[in-house]
């Protein structure tokens, strides 16, 4: 009989290899480097705007790959930016929502902290909405959660316990607050720019 | 309701009262305690070196409250661990882990003692590589990064998967980053200190900076780098051998040198007292020196 613990730590370790199959790393420019997250199987990518310096974006795939990719859509203020690569059949997350989301419950981020590949990261999810104490002249649509954002995770991956994707990693807001955009919002973005979904 | 989290809660107290045994306070340096992990039950106690400020007047706090006098073992700055003795007998020791077991995802703890009673944080395994070089040139077998917070004076403690192993040794986090050193390397550092006070390394006495190879050179060669002497020390196997200032290093045996890892990586501790054939490049001409490696 596994222990609870066990399981957890099993469901944990099936999870994180389920997401990593759908996060990149993006590159741009001499200094900027981070992640970035397969949004549909045809080669649609998503990262954080500041991410992307200039027009030299080249992304990494999950098996090795190195492409060139093209800038489809950006949007500085809510800091996303849609790429496009060549590739199919590349493994997406299932998509989740934040709306359900309550204050405690686990949460995963996944990047490249200072460089390290498909690291993951838990913490618990704090909150949502407009205002965020630490920065109340913002007025965009946050997830905060309760874990440590480090250069490299931008653009990456934050899923729930059931391995959906419920926001992109964005940043740092104090020292243990992590902001991410949440998915409606990318959704949104997405819409407004390439009349998707 | 919440019988999930109930029984995961209990589960992990459960873990910090099993393992907390071997879970010792290491005094060695001003105002801020470490913590060490029980070794062997002869009293062989692992923590990490930069917490041992001093050599003497060390000592280790036991989970029973005792006190005991420590004398140092030996130390490896390169690798940051320490080993120390403790004169007693029957300690408890760690059920020791391998990472070959482990997954990105896995929860662990963290455990320290930097005061009388054990203290823990959770976290997961962030990231798990293979072997790796500290920027002070010492080997580690595995990479094994969690997102644990390390509190002061945790550095030295276990990492403890959910079975109750102890998975490695904390060092001090570095940029908010927690780096655990693996079960393989704890062995073979505190093996080596146990012989030999120290972990032997391979010596040459050159200065050394990489230096980008003429183009004709990269073609020919296949490598775009090599390693400028820029300074030999007196009597050195390097000064013996007939290096000199402006010699560019090449290859070491089979070893191809483009970097000063692959330098560091060629000078393990199995060099020593070895005949070493090195590739050289003076005045655009290639040539070959034998070195007698020796040991540092």
């Amino acid at each position: 009989m596994m222990t609870v613990l066990e399981r957890i730590n099993a469901e944990l370790g099936e999870l994180s290899k389920e997401v990593q199959k759908s996060l990149v790393r993006v590159s741009s420019g001499e200094r900027g480097e981070g992640a970035g997250t397969i949004w549909h199987a045809e080669g649609l990518i998503l990262t954080n705007a500041h991410v992307v310096l200039n027009d030299d974006i080249r992304v990494t795939l999950p098996d090795g790959v190195r492409k060139k990719a093209t800038l489809l859509a950006m949007d500085r203020e809510l800091d996303l930016a849609a790429l496009a690569v060549e590739a199919w059949d590349l493994p997406t997350i299932d998509l989740g929502s934040s709306d359900s989301m309550q204050a405690g419950e686990w949460v995963i981020a996944f990047g490249h902290p200072w460089g390290v590949n498909g690291a993951a990261t838990a913490g618990v999810f704090i909150g949502q909405g407009r205002t965020v104490q630490e920065r109340p002249q913002w007025g965009r649509e946050w997830l905060a959660v309760s874990l440590h954002y480090r250069p490299g995770h931008s653009g990456g991956p934050l899923v729930d316990v059931n391995g959906n994707l419920i926001g992109i990693n964005t940043v740092m807001v104090g020292p243990d607050v992590g902001l991410a955009v949440p998915i409606h919002a990318v959704k949104r973005f997405l819409k407004e720019n390439l009349n998707s979904i | 309701m919440a019988e999930v989290i109930q029984e995961m809660s209990a589960g992990l107290a459960k873990l910090v009262e099993a393992a907390q045994a071997v879970v010792v306070r290491v005094d060695g340096r001003r105002r801020l305690s470490a913590t060490g992990i029980v070794w062997s039950e002869d009293g062989v106690i692992v923590t990490a070196n930069h917490v041992l400020r001093r050599d003497n007047k060390l000592r280790v706090g036991l989970a029973d409250g005792s006190k005991i006098d420590a004398e140092l073992i030996g130390r490896d700055p390169t690798t940051d661990l320490a080993a120390l003795r403790i004169k007693s007998a029957g300690l408890e020791t760690p059920n020791w882990g391998k990472p070959s077991d482990l997954q990105i995802g896995h929860i662990v703890l963290a455990l320290g003692r930097p005061g009388k009673s054990v203290q823990a944080t959770l976290g997961i395994i962030s990231a798990l590589g293979g072997t790796w070089r500290t920027p002070a040139g010492g080997q580690v077998e595995n990479y094994l990064q969690t997102d644990v917070i390390m509190y002061p004076g945790f550095s030295g403690g276990p990492l403890l998967s959910v079975e109750g192993s102890v998975l490695g040794l904390n060092t001090s986090a570095i940029r908010g980053v927690s780096v655990s050193l693996p079960t393989t390397t704890l062995q073979r550092v505190v093996e080596s200190l146990l012989a030999h006070g120290r972990v032997r390394r391979g010596y040459l006495g050159v200065g050394i900076q990489a230096v980008k190879l003429p183009q004709s050179l990269v073609e020919e060669l296949g490598q775009e780098t090599g390693l400028l002497v820029v300074s030999v020390e007196p009597d050195s196997p390097a000064d013996e051998a007939g290096i000199t200032l402006g010699d560019t290093i090449l290859a070491m045996d089979e070893n191809v040198i483009e970097q000063m890892d692959d330098l560091l990586a060629a000078l393990g501790h199995e060099r020593v007292g070895t005949e070493t054939m090195l590739q050289l490049l003076r005045g655009g001409e290639k040539l070959e020196r034998s070195v007698k490696i020796g040991e540092r």
